[in-house]
């Protein structure tokens, strides 16, 4: 019992940090980022190549961001700039992106699984349970992710402006702001913090080039249910990841993997907007 | 009373009847490209045409992604769930049953009338009033991915991961696959180029260019749509029985959503909407693939990427594209392409002028979001032979208003009534049933379609379109037809509608409204953008409108120079509510709409309160 | 003397349809300018073209003397350039503070700042952490004008700033503007259906009708007559 517990809560833990990139390009921009899914795998093989040269695994995270966040303000100005009046274009536009970056990592690479330890190991006993601590790390972890950007949003000059151009863009450049400017920030924190996702679930999952493919549809799903909010991000990821564990644990692990996608469909159907206002 | 005998040609028809030309120019293609595909085995290597044969049957299904993405605007990735329907269908079936006459009927019948379930329940899902087109893609996402599931948790039925093999299929040659699939793809090709070149398959590209108009011209989107996919998912599910029963395997691979994908980047690298771009696309890329990917595995990937993302940026019109602007280009921009048309009077009785029965009826209509009420308790009737001019302030509710009026599911509260009907909680495509007609403020035309065609989608809901010819000719009501002929539209009926001038796009909607045959007129700022002599030529349509035909318009305006000549009656909209209802003499010199209008107060203080 | 602002045969539109005609005028710096004229006859987007929200399909902009026709939206404010549109002018969800903050370009002189608008419109800044969507219309529209000037523009272009306010706040910010222009010289482009406060106002007015300016001069005794000419209906 406490073991599912603890299964909901790091589970919706690992969801959060893994969409929060996804929705805060969404909730900007509006145009979804097929390419997240590369960004969590460059995020991997950055920290693969942050243990390769013997960095501290502490500093993987940051070194994951720095490269998501380059690679993906490079693609804004060079590709997703051009799309913003096409939004289904984006999407696909966004999973070609996706493809090649996948691809430029497998010549590099290859193709083979590759392991990165756990740069904490071990169980930690909690409520009378043994789990493991990486585990749990990530919940704090996720906490952090989300105050640094509550943070970012509300206490700083650039959380303003960036908020201005979400609620409406042409009175935020009426005012000064140059939101082209904005969007190619967002996009950079965006795909960096895809990269810190990546970088952070190694130790639980294998490192192969198309391991981000399999959290992108869920993200995505999550992210068009929460319509655009941090704070029902964090419910969403709770309320369907926990339904996940749950049909995972008591009916099959395989129609388990269907319960968000599944679900949210529904719930977009009901709301189109998503729940941000609910 | 007009009599058909009135009928005059506006062009001659030319020799040859007008809508066989192209349908022949298809069929000598189609005959050369059969030709070659019977000849074809003696040519090729047993190698490509293995490749080729399985390319054909992805081909269609790429086709078929087409006509949903490139012809009807909705992005999908899930036809790849009704390919590995059509062809688990087959596998499964000579799994369980073995290889027989009877057991190929049940695998065919399996494999369609799961894929009619899948689609009508997906179709639903996916189309409904007020659906957006993201949705719509979303759900075509999540269907690979709940079948691939599926098929991951059927055990030996499904045979899980690894898929079906060993079971018995259709014993035909190699050659004879060849020329099956190959002959398939061109069928199908034909047949929906023929369909989709009729006046039934316009409508397809006019719900692609403008879905809204669509809806206000009576058709009901939604269904259509659905009935499409349904459509498409058969005929992608009958290629993927091809695929599994030549290459006797399935795998959830090819039910998946990367290749869903797959499909949509050959469509876009051929060229959307072309229909043979995506046949193109699709053989190439499989015929590439198969010789490359033992080559070059990973950088073939990686050009097939970038050229899609390429071609997304740069060319959205994928190769095909590319050479259609090119020969545009080159062409005189606007050129008629399309057969001469026939302009033919709709014979209608004379609307009896005593009976001007009231055909509009609004009472105690409010609309609110939220707290902010924009429309407060609006309550007035309007007749037949009147002309209504909505006036006020910006932000009044007029617009707001005319949309309560066109779709029942806007207001918050009241009840609206046309032509004695209640339009309770329709949507606009029931209300234009009714008799209603809206024009918009910005010209909402159907861009990419000629006149003539823009023309043809708007009588579609009072005649059936043909779903395999072109007719010559179009008939329209008079009034519609005296706006195509005394703006000039009669001139460029095979142009179009973007090359149009902004006064001729406002003409074409008019007449595309007044094609209903409609007792109610919306109009909202007709006038906007046109020039004096446009402004001239309108008041004169409108006025004849109501005189001769006995229409109800009810139109909102700025221009009250233009009001003021045209009206009969003039109603005063102020912060949601009806200020003034009466006479052009009654309200025109009223005190309280000066005040309304130049917030002056008079000196007794009585000044615009907030 | 080099014009605040200056438009050169400016025309543009929307999509196909033009809806700005050729337009010319000029305003010096520290003039104010009314812009009347009926409804839907193309003032608001003659602001909009001004700041670049509309391509200039022909002509030029100037501000100071210097061609900004190409300029896009968020450069012009660099300029000294700020402006009041008619709607969806503030950031509903956003307090009033935070709606202020956005009208100067950074945080560095905000408290000083935020003692002018206390002079102007003290109501404002007794509610600076309510979102703005909670104020009253009139507040709204002062904090519209609030945000304007905060930055002390050299030129301030309104739109439609009195729309459904009471007479006593209508007098309180021809006040607060008459004040600003004599003070810091600032040059005003207001459009305005609501004659008395315009014309009570500024030094020159000018008609605008379908696009075009049909009429022009300086505000005097006979000016109200002369407009009244127009906007009958």
């Amino acid at each position: 019992m406490i073991t599912l517990a603890l299964d909901i809560i790091t589970t919706a833990a690992i969801l959060f940090i893994v969409a929060a990139g996804l929705l805060i390009v969404f909730g900007v921009m509006k145009i979804v980022n097929f390419a997240h899914a590369s960004f969590i795998t460059v995020g991997a093989y950055a920290a693969l190549m942050a243990s390769r040269f013997g960095l501290p695994p502490v500093l993987a995270p940051f070194v994951a961001f720095l490269a998501g966040g380059l690679i993906g303000a490079a693609t804004e100005r060079v590709v997703v700039r051009r799309l913003y009046r096409r939004p289904l274009d984006a999407i696909l536009a966004t999973w070609g992106l996706g493809i090649v970056i996948g691809q430029l990592v497998t010549l590099v690479f290859g193709r083979e699984v590759q392991f990165v330890p756990a740069p904490i190991s071990g169980t930690l006993e909690a409520f009378g349970v043994d789990y493991s601590l990486y585990r749990l790390l990530l919940v704090p972890a996720a906490l952090v992710i989300a105050g640094l950007f509550a943070g970012l949003l509300n206490g700083t000059r650039l959380g303003l402006s960036t908020r201005a151009v979400i609620m409406n863009e042409n009175l935020a450049q009426g005012l000064g702001i140059d939101s082209t400017r904005v969007r190619l920030i967002t996009f950079g924190i965006g795909c960096g913090l895809a990269a810190v996702a990546g970088a952070l679930i190694t130790p639980l999952a294998s490192v192969d080039p198309n391991m981000g493919l399999a959290w992108l549809i869920g993200a995505f799903m999550l992210v068009m249910v929460s319509g655009g909010s941090l704070l029902t991000l964090g419910l969403s990821c709770f309320v369907l990841g926990g339904l996940q564990v749950l049909a995972s644990t008591f009916i099959s692990p395989i129609l388990g993997g269907l319960t968000i996608a599944v679900l949210a469909a529904v719930a977009l159907r009901l709301r189109p907007q998503g729940f941000a206002r609910a | 009373m007009p009599d058909l005998a009135t009928v005059h040609d506006v062009t001659a028809p030319a020799p040859l009847s007008a809508s066989s030309r192209p349908l022949l120019r298809v069929a000598i293609a189609a005959l050369v490209a059969a030709a070659a595909i019977v000849a074809g085995p003696f040519v090729l290597d047993t190698y490509t045409v293995n490749i080729l044969v399985r390319a054909f049957f992805v081909a269609i299904a790429a086709l078929t992604v087409d006509v949903l993405w490139g012809v009807s605007g909705t992005l999908t990735f899930g036809q790849s769930a009704f390919f590995g329907i059509g062809g688990y269908a087959l596998a499964i079936v000579f799994t369980q049953f073995g290889f027989g006459p009877g057991e190929a009927m049940l695998a065919i019948g399996a494999a369609v009338g799961a894929t009619v379930v899948v689609a009508g329940l997906v179709g639903w899902l996916s189309f409904y009033p007020g659906s957006t087109p993201l949705y719509a893609s979303v759900i075509s996402l999540v269907l690979p991915i709940v079948l691939v599931q599926i098929l991951y948790s059927g055990g030996t039925f499904t045979g899980s991961s690894s898929g079906l093999v060993g079971f018995e299929s259709f014993d035909l040659t190699l050659e004879a696959w060849f020329r099956l699939s190959g002959l398939a793809v061109i069928a199908t090709l034909v047949a929906t180029t023929i369909a989709l070149r009729s006046d039934a398959g316009r409508v397809l590209g006019a719900m692609r260019d403008n879905d809204e108009r669509c809806s206000y011209l009576g058709i009901d989107t939604a269904r259509v749509r659905i009935g499409l996919l349904v459509v498409a998912a058969v005929i992608a599910a009958l290629a993927g029985f091809g695929y599994v029963g030549f290459g006797a395997v399935a795998a959830p691979e090819n039910a998946g959503f990367v290749f869903g994908t797959q499909l949509v980047v050959m469509v876009a690298l051929g060229g959307r909407g072309s229909l043979i771009g995506a046949v193109i696309g699709a053989v190439v890329i499989e015929v590439a693939s198969a010789y490359l990917s033992s080559s070059l595995p990973f950088v073939w990937e990686l050009i097939v990427g970038v050229a899609f993302v390429a071609v997304i940026v740069v060319l959205p019109g994928g190769l095909l594209g590319g050479l259609r602007d090119i020969g545009r280009a080159v062409r005189r921009r606007g050129a008629a392409a399309s057969a001469p048309v026939m302009l033919r009077t709709l014979e209608q009785p004379d609307a009896a002028p005593e009976r001007d029965a009231i055909v509009v009826e609004v009472s105690g209509l409010s609309k609110h979001f939220g707290s902010l009420s924009v429309l407060s308790k609006i309550s007035f009737t309007a007749r037949q032979g009147e002309l209504v001019s909505l006036v006020g302030p910006n932000g009044a509710g007029k617009t707001t208003l005319i949309r309560c009026l066109a779709d029942g599911r806007e207001r918050s509260e009241g009840s609206v009534r046309i032509a004695g009907h209640s339009i309770e909680r329709l949507p606009a495509d029931r209300i234009v049933g009714l008799g209603l007609g809206r024009k918009f403020q910005a010209a909402s035309v159907f861009e990419t379609l000629s006149v003539a065609d823009c023309l043809r989608v708007a009588r579609v809901r009072r005649e059936r379109p043909s779903f395999l010819k072109t007719s010559p000719v179009l008939t329209l009501p008079a009034a519609a037809r005296a706006v195509v002929e005394s703006s000039g539209l009669v001139e460029r009926l095979g142009d179009e509608a973007q090359f149009l001038s902004h006064g001729l796009k406002q003409a074409l909607e008019l007449a595309m409204v007044l094609a209903l045959e409609p007792k109610v007129l919306l109009l909202d700022e007709p006038t906007a953008g046109l020039t004096r002599a446009e402004r001239q030529g309108f008041a004169e349509i409108l006025t004849g409108l109501v005189a001769r035909e006995r229409l109800c318009v009810l139109i909102i305006e700025h221009d009250l120079d233009f009001v003021r000549l045209i009206s009969s009656r003039i109603i005063v909209l102020h912060q949601g509510r009806i200020a003034l209802d009466g006479s052009v003499a009654d309200v025109v010199d009223a005190p309280l709409v000066r005040e309304i209008y130049t917030g002056r107060s008079a000196s007794d203080g009585c000044g615009v309160t907030p | 003397m080099t014009a605040a602002l200056e438009l050169i045969g400016v025309t543009s539109g929307y999509g196909s349809s033009p809806v700005v005609h050729g337009v010319s005028l000029q305003i010096a710096p520290g003039e104010i300018l009314a812009l009347v004229g009926k409804n839907g006859m193309g003032k608001s987007s003659l602001l909009k073209t001004i700041l670049a929200f509309l391509p200039v399909w022909d002509g030029a902009v100037r501000i100071d003397g210097r061609d900004v026709t190409r300029f896009p939206p968020h450069r012009k404010r660099a300029l000294g350039l700020a402006y009041a549109p008619q709607e969806q002018a503030l950031f509903q969800d956003l307090s009033v503070r935070d709606n202020l903050r956005l009208g100067l370009a950074d945080d560095r002189s905000f408290e000083a700042r935020l003692a002018d608008v206390s002079g102007w419109f003290p109501v404002l800044t007794a509610r600076l952490s309510q979102r703005a969507g909670t104020l009253s219309g009139g507040e709204q529209k002062m904090l519209i004008v609030a945000r304007g000037l905060i930055a002390e523009p050299r030129l301030f272009l309104m739109d439609e700033v009195t729309e459904g306010l009471q007479p006593s706040v209508v007098d309180r910010l021809a006040d607060v503007l008459a004040t600003t222009r004599r003070e810091r010289g600032t040059a005003m482009l207001v459009v305005e259906q609501h004659l008395p406060f315009v014309l009570g106002l500024a030094d020159r007015f000018a008609v605008f009708k379908r696009g075009e300016v049909v009429d022009a001069g300086p505000v005097d005794a006979g000016s109200a007559a002369r407009i009244d000419e127009h906007m009958r209906l």
